[in-house]
């Protein structure tokens, strides 16, 4: 506590000084603030709590210093009370995170918060998402070494950020990637490009008590120290690129794997064809037992070492990502396979101003295992075949310009979803989505977006159990209008409903206000409960009513 | 750049050996014991001192009847007891007796170091050593019984067929601020089986006593949640499976509290079993 009271009062004092004197030390300050505030009542029919507050409160405002090679930076952030969805551990506030960092041409050497990512991420990931109310901040020392162009080492080591406080588990951390194009002569004006990279990471933990499943007179032995090994390769040649990623996670019992003794592994695979016009992506990717945090008893999205990239598209349309898909760190293996191509112009598809289609398709399914044991035990062994189907989505995408001002985007999707994902029972859903976007620019000063989205789903609500019953069940229809008038102002309007099998009449307005590099949103309507996911990680979204303000602005 | 490669990754292998421990199959558990369960209490006790006697022994150990014989003479009940076998050598059961090394002793019998047998040790105190006919023992344990006691300690058990209860008794009888630990034994008497003799003929009725059947709790002892404060007093129960092949009726439980750290024994306690009706 001390150290970081002195930490803070330095950096203020250099802050300081920057700000009240650039002239003599030079450098600049730049900085952001977010302030999100919620208002909700009661409803029962979405779901939605009392919010004995009135009113919940997200801030945050970031303070960058950078002078030459020289920065340092602080983030305050306040949560009075936290949004509904954020969880509670936020509730306060304070500095949350603060750096020096110096950054040469062969040296970057960053003391305090820092955030990090090996490779993909799948051994190393130490990364923010404001939306997510996720932030796995190291705190601690990041070095980095250039010795030789193409060359990178990089080693970090600290603990955790978790709300307001550090991890128990300490982070220890080296990573090394060569670019064999830019360090050997031979290869530099070669068309094949090679980059080939190596990592490992470990964490200590003391020891604890975990009682065996077994025999509750038995404690399990855990190892303190538990290492990640990552080996990859970056290659491409001529218009095709291929990245690949295999992990290694030696016994790691904790929380998210109950206790078991499997060591872990990961492949990830991606393969790209793109030119002018086309591109094609083959994704393929196969986890087991990866789950990585710095604290084993952690159960949550906090504490993650590592990040698992997700191989399902991330969609935007509301009925699209309305069953978002999460990362299942247990166990899982899929293939994403993604197409885009361009019509050109006066051609029969694409007409006088072109069309582009994108399809896209994945599917995810768990591993085929054979339970051994539970805490305590080796827990299961691994089969080669396919496990449950966990997901499965195509879509097609046709983005089509009608005229100089107008432009209509059609989406057809059909997904299945299996509840187990969440962690819930139940059989697979069934959705066929189909989404009408159309976007006319009126005149210089006026755009609309009109926004049309249908959803047929074999999901059903149960009215007798609401507590239990997902409230994104059913068939849904949605509306939504957009005007855009001038730089400044945006107005909206949308309207989710549940006209069979489903429940709650979701609408929504909003108003916006831009000038330069501020923004302020005020909104009124109901908040369908659900999950956010972004790239396979989630929070839980909680139903809402009432009014949300967003102030944003950097400087 | 060769250079470089080869120290990337030998400096990644190097982290790698030193920053992953493996455990081994069959190794992912160990033995923790019964847990135990502490409240305040209002109990007031008598505080008696007692000494813990720890003797290691083996059925072909020729001169652990004298030992026992030694041994055998004292009859203050303020003298617990524990006879502990040998995990190896003169250990080692003679074939078709019955085997009486436990994990609890084996650890016991590592942590001294016995290299020979018979060996004692009075309250843990691993810097006096008893060995052979131990007629030397005897001063030392009276003296040992004249020490004033830290904390008084009672334990009375419940027993059914294959589980016992145990509740234990304590409080501070001086300041003790130090971390303490409690270790709950299960012993039985009058287990005949075969004996190497001092002549080195063998006794197949030898009868043995005080044999450790089971260390209910964890081997070095389960925490004992206490401030220290004089007149502390706590309650703790301690609820444990006891195997088919042993003879409840002819057993008891013994209970001793140690210092955490240095694991010397400051008081015990032993208590014949109340079987509960069926």
């Amino acid at each position: 506590m001390m150290i970081k009271r002195i930490f803070t009062l330095g950096l203020a004092v250099i802050l300081w000084n920057a700000v009240s004197a650039q002239g003599i030390m030079g450098g600049h300050v730049t900085g952001n603030v977010q302030l999100d505030g919620q208002m909700s009542s009661a409803d029962s029919v979405i779901g939605a709590q009392d919010v004995p507050e009135n009113l919940l409160m997200n801030a945050r405002a970031d303070v960058l210093y950078t002078n030459g090679d020289f920065s340092a930076g602080l983030r305050f952030e306040m949560y009075q009370n936290p949004l509904l969805g954020f969880d509670a551990r936020y509730k306060g506030q304070g500095l949350a995170n603060y750096f020096v960092a110096y950054n040469g041409e062969k040296l970057s050497i960053t003391a305090g918060h820092f955030y990090e990512q090996f490779g993909s991420g799948m051994i190393l990931r130490a990364y923010e998402d404001r939306y997510l109310g996720l932030d796995n901040a190291l705190l601690g020392m990041n070095v980095q070494l250039r010795p030789v162009p193409g060359v990178t080492i990089k080693g970090v080591i600290g603990r955790q950020k978790i709300f307001w406080e550090y991890g128990e588990g300490l982070v220890r951390g080296i990573d090394g990637e060569v670019n064999l194009n830019s360090v050997l002569g031979f290869m530099k004006e070669c068309k094949f490009r090679a980059t080939l990279g190596a990592g490992f990471v470990s964490k200590y933990e003391d020891d604890e008590v975990i009682t065996s499943a077994v025999n509750p007179e038995y404690r399990l032995n855990l190892p303190l120290n538990v290492g990640a090994t990552s080996l990859r390769a970056d290659l491409g040649y001529g218009n095709w690129s291929l990245q690949a990623e295999y992990v290694m996670k030696g016994q790691d019992p904790n929380a998210i794997n109950g206790y078991v003794y499997h060591p872990g592994q990961a492949l990830l695979m991606n393969l790209v064809y793109s030119q002018r016009g086309f591109s094609a992506s083959l994704q393929a990717k196969r986890i087991d037992n990866m789950g990585f945090k710095s604290v084993r008893s952690q159960s949550g999205e906090m504490l993650y070492i590592n990040y698992l990239p997700a191989i399902t598209k991330n969609h935007t349309y509301a009925f699209l990502s309305m069953y978002p898909y999460a990362t299942q760190v247990n166990g899982e293996q899929g293939l994403q396979a993604d197409v885009m191509y361009k019509f050109k112009k006066g051609t029969f598809l694409g007409g006088e101003y072109g069309t582009d289609i994108h399809l896209n398709s994945s599917v995810v399914y768990g591993l085929d295992t054979t339970v051994t044991g539970g805490a305590g035990t080796e827990g299961y062994t691994v089969n080669g075949g396919l496990g449950q189907t966990l997901y499965g989505d195509v879509s097609v995408e046709v983005a089509k310009k009608l005229s100089k001002s107008v432009k209509l985007t059609a989406t057809y999707a059909y997904q299945v979803f299996n509840p187990v994902v969440e962690n819930e029972p139940g059989s697979l859903h069934h959705n066929n989505i189909v989404v009408a976007d159309l976007q006319w620019k009126v005149n210089k000063q006026h755009a609309l977006r009109f926004e049309a989205e249908w959803m047929g789903s074999d999901s059903h609500y149960d009215a007798n159990d609401p507590e239990h019953s997902d409230r994104r069940a059913g068939d849904w229809i949605m509306g939504l209008v957009e005007w855009n008038i001038g730089t400044h102002w945006f107005v909206s309007a949308s309207d989710q409903y549940a006209y069979n099998d489903g429940v709650g009449n979701y609408y929504n307005l909003s108003v916006g206000y831009t000038s330069g590099a501020t923004r302020l949103q005020v909104g009124y309507g109901k908040q369908r409960e659900g999950l956010l996911c972004i790239g396979g990680v989630c929070r839980t979204v909680p139903a809402s009513n009432g009014l949300t303000f967003s102030l944003t602005t950097s400087f | 750049m060769k250079k470089i490669f080869l120290g990337l990754i030998g400096l990644i292998g190097l982290m790698g050996l030193i920053s992953c421990d493996k455990i081994e199959e069959g190794e992912y558990t160990v033995y923790d014991g019964a847990k135990v369960s502490w409240m305040s209490s209002s109990a007031s006790l008598t505080a008696v001192q007692r000494v813990y006697v720890e003797k290691y022994t083996g059925p072909r150990c020729s001169n652990c009847p004298l030992a026992d014989a030694t041994l055998s003479g004292i009859h203050d009940e303020r003298v617990v007891m524990v006879s502990i076998n040998h995990p190896t050598g003169q250990g080692t059961p003679y074939p078709g007796q019955p085997d009486m090394r436990t994990d609890g002793g084996t650890v016991w019998d590592n942590w001294f170091g016995i290299n020979a047998i018979p060996a004692a040790y009075i309250n843990r105190d691993r810097s006096t050593q008893y060995l052979g006919e131990m007629s030397n023992i005897i001063g030392d344990i009276n003296q040992a019984l004249t020490v004033e006691p830290v904390i008084a300690l009672e334990a009375s058990a419940y027993g059914g067929l294959s589980e016992l209860d145990v509740l234990v008794n304590l409080e501070f009888v001086k300041e003790y601020t130090r971390p303490l630990t409690i270790t709950v034994a299960l012993v039985e008497d009058s287990l005949v089986y075969r004996q190497l003799l001092p002549d080195n003929s063998t006794d197949d009725n030898y009868v043995h006593n005080h044999m450790l059947r089971k260390v209910a709790t964890s081997y070095w002892g389960a925490d004992v949640e206490a401030s220290g404060a004089v007149g502390e007093a706590l309650m703790g129960t301690v609820n444990f499976s006891v195997d088919s092949d042993v003879n409840l009726e002819n057993s008891h439980v013994v209970v001793f509290i140690s210092d955490k750290a240095s694991r010397k024994v400051l008081n015990c306690a032993q208590c014949k079993i109340i079987f509960e009706e069926e």
